[in-house]
């Protein structure tokens, strides 16, 4: 863990911000509002069509999304493409769990492998009620000025403030 | 390949490099963002959407760039987003940044990835069930700020002041925003 203050790896947030904003108009002309979670339709869509064709075709979710060559799908992966770029040319070495919880809840992966299997499983599930996520329905949306963005906003970072609260107890305030 | 698979794997992979160099795909980052020691993340997302809005508008204005607006539902986007809350604040990823951390080679955002597939079939095998009982009956439509505040640039305007007081209100409130931190 580095603790020198001088030297940050880390982009600072206002060059990040101007980063960022430039992606996502870029999007915008180039394709549309950004989501990122349809792109788990996308992917799933590509992996259930050759093995149950009808199944995909009846269920709204499936015809209603596009498959793995669909912008969307080309997105996450893209993603997931820039993160193993930045990752690779980055000082930090990653971890399989993070720091944080590995002093709440100590070093066993399967406990941290489970709890993100199932946050992981409840944040689709919401995404896909909600017809978006952090990127697809709070900052397209917001982008946008819709107020689906910005009430969906408002509680997502209420809840998990106090989500985090609850699960990490005492060791957030001793990290302070 | 057509185009627009190259576009959005550009897009793709500029979106994952920025938000891995933020520090978005680093749960422990996220953890300390929500725990309200770090406050680069929620300001990096709050301005960056601020630009975007006002760069929207300029686009739109020269008629360049599609919209596509999300409708609201009272129900269904609020239980969303509370059950949402919930999985980010206990796990620290969200859908996208999924995706850089599991690329980035973190294990924890592997299992997330897996588990968001599974919740995603689970959404579209019970969508015919619970969208007519949670989304349509409380469903206001694709409205904006602008629908409420006349007009697109006014209601932009206000966007950007709103989320100016809250990017101030983190740097004010959060414990470490004046400072970098690495971990």
């Amino acid at each position: 863990m580095q603790k020198n203050q001088l030297t940050s790896p880390y982009w600072k947030w206002v060059p990040a911000s101007f980063a960022l904003a430039g992606v996502i108009l870029f999007i915008f002309v180039t394709f549309g509002p950004p989501a990122s979670s349809s792109g788990f339709v996308a992917a799933l869509k590509g992996a259930i069509e050759p093995l149950a064709p009808a199944y995909v075709e009846v269920k709204q979710h499936y015809a209603m999304s596009g498959g793995p060559g669909s912008w969307v799908f080309a997105f996450v992966l893209g993603m997931a493409i820039g993160g193993f770029i930045a990752g690779r040319t980055f000082p930090v070495q990653v971890r399989d769990i993070p720091e944080i919880w590995e002093k709440r809840f100590g070093s066993s992966r399967t406990k941290r492998y489970v709890a993100t299997f199932a946050s992981g499983f409840i944040i689709l599930f919401a995404s896909r009620l909600a017809g978006g996520c952090t990127l697809g329905l709070f900052i397209s949306g917001s982008t946008q000025l819709a107020v689906s963005g910005l009430y969906f906003g408002v509680l997502i970072f209420a809840f998990a403030m106090l989500t985090a609260r609850i699960v990490y107890g005492d060791i957030g305030k001793e990290e302070k | 390949m057509s185009i627009q698979i190259w576009l959005g794997l550009i897009s793709g992979i500029a979106f994952g490099f920025v938000i891995q160099r933020i520090g978005a795909s680093n749960a422990n980052k996220m953890a300390r963002a929500h725990l309200m020691i770090e406050g680069d993340i929620p300001r990096f997302m709050l301005l960056a959407v601020a630009l975007s809005a006002i760069g929207l508008v300029g686009l739109q204005a020269s008629g360049v760039g599609r919209m596509l607006i999300i409708p609201t539902s009272l129900v269904a986007t609020g239980i969303s987003g509370i059950l949402f809350g919930i999985g980010w604040g206990l796990c620290g990823y969200c859908p996208g940044t999924t995706w850089a951390a599991a690329g980035e080679g973190r294990m924890d955002a592997v299992f997330a990835l897996l588990g968001g597939l599974a919740g995603t079939a689970v959404f579209a095998q019970v969508h015919e069930i619970l969208i007519p009982l949670l989304y349509a009956p409380t469903n206001a439509g694709q409205i904006t700020l602008a629908d409420w505040f006349g007009s697109k640039p006014a209601a932009a305007a206000l966007l950007v002041v709103v989320f100016a007081v809250c990017i101030w209100g983190i740097g004010k409130l959060w414990a470490r925003s004046g400072h970098d931190v690495t971990s």
